[in-house]
């Protein structure tokens, strides 16, 4: 038995409207898990964004218009052993994360709008809405 | 149909649709649109359907992501331009896949169902394909590497993201195919040569200059 285009392509169309809309619910659900928590958590231990701010020294790259805290001096402050022996997942409240190295760290800010951006990095690498830094 | 015909309209149609993701792509981005969704349901999608209605060839939508994609390498901004060259000549490819077995006179394709359909299928998988695509290349080009975890992590939002496109694709296939199917080997050579080599440089003049200036 042959099952024709006429058939098997809306079939296959409604699948891919119940896979969109399927993850969009997951994400919706997922996503207000984070919408209260206003820290950031780094390696294991929450901090909040006045302490981050008030306590790291500042960053701005010209280029790019942004401006915010050093990513390196934000691992500094809390006293990881040796940051260039570890690599640094930055993952957004939408679930983007990227996997950076100390270097990019080197080269990395945290704006207000807790976004993080890197200068030696594209774009892609950009995450918002920070909610954790893993060091591993 | 003439080669040379092919090889013009593959130029012409590439580069309206590179000339799209320079100016128009970032345009709607800093309005807070979402341009991704947006520039692969209408523009992407609508440009591939309507070339593959006019000159019913195989291959041509892959050459068109090829030339959209290398105009892109000329666009400075939006971050890893490589990547993104390569995501759009992968949506090219995409779509050549998914319309392959579908017949060159489009008589598949004469339900309204099956505009719809198609439209969704299209748009959905060129936009989460060329996404993952970019995902897997920029760290790979990168200094940081590539890390399956992070993409995995993510892929239930680029499956959500892609519903948009989706949507999107549905009403832009039906559109394209509602335009008068036109007979391209009617058309004059003296008239057709001249049109698509003045817009296919417009675009690349527009993006090219766009891109001195601004470096």
């Amino acid at each position: 038995m042959t099952i024709s285009k006429g058939r098997i392509i809306p079939l296959i169309a409604i699948c891919v409207l119940l896979i969109g809309s399927f993850s969009s619910i997951y994400v919706f659900a997922v996503n207000t898990d984070y919408t209260t928590n206003q820290d950031v958590i780094i390696n294991d231990e929450e901090f909040s964004l006045e302490y981050l701010f008030s306590n790291t020294p500042q960053r701005t790259f010209d280029s790019m218009n942004v401006s915010g805290v050093a990513l390196d001096a934000i691992i500094n402050s809390i006293n990881i052993n040796c940051p260039s022996c570890h690599s640094y997942k930055i993952i957004g409240k939408d679930g983007y994360s990227q996997t950076v190295t100390w270097e990019n760290m080197q080269n990395g800010l945290l704006t207000y709008e807790k976004k993080v951006v890197f200068s030696d990095l594209p774009k892609a690498f950009n995450v918002k809405d920070l909610v954790e830094i893993e060091v591993f | 149909m003439n080669k040379m015909k092919l090889i013009a309209g593959i130029i012409v149609f590439g580069s309206i649709w590179g000339f799209a993701e320079c100016v128009v792509g970032p345009k709607l981005s800093d309005v807070g649109l979402p341009s991704g969704a947006l520039m692969t349901g209408i523009f992407a999608i609508g440009l591939m359907a309507t070339s593959r209605m006019f000159y019913k060839q195989r291959g041509m939508q892959l050459g068109m992501g090829l030339v959209a994609g290398t105009l892109r390498l000329f666009n400075p901004f939006g971050g890893c331009v490589v990547c993104s060259g390569i995501a759009i000549a992968a949506e090219g490819l995409l779509f050549e896949l998914i319309w392959y077995k579908m017949s060159l006179d489009l008589r598949d394709v004469q339900s309204n169902t099956m505009k719809v359909s198609m439209g969704i299928i299209s748009s959905y998988i060129c936009y989460v394909g060329g996404y993952i695509t970019t995902q897997i290349l920029t760290p790979l080009v990168s200094t940081s590497g590539f890390y399956l975890e992070n993409l995995i992590g993510f892929i239930p939002q680029i499956l959500s993201r892609g519903l948009l496109a989706g949507i999107i694709g549905a009403l832009t296939v039906p559109s394209v195919l509602l335009l008068k199917n036109i007979n391209l080997n009617t058309v004059k050579d003296k008239l057709y040569y001249p049109t698509v080599a003045a817009v296919s440089l417009f675009c690349w003049i527009f993006v090219v200059a766009n891109w001195l200036i601004l470096i």
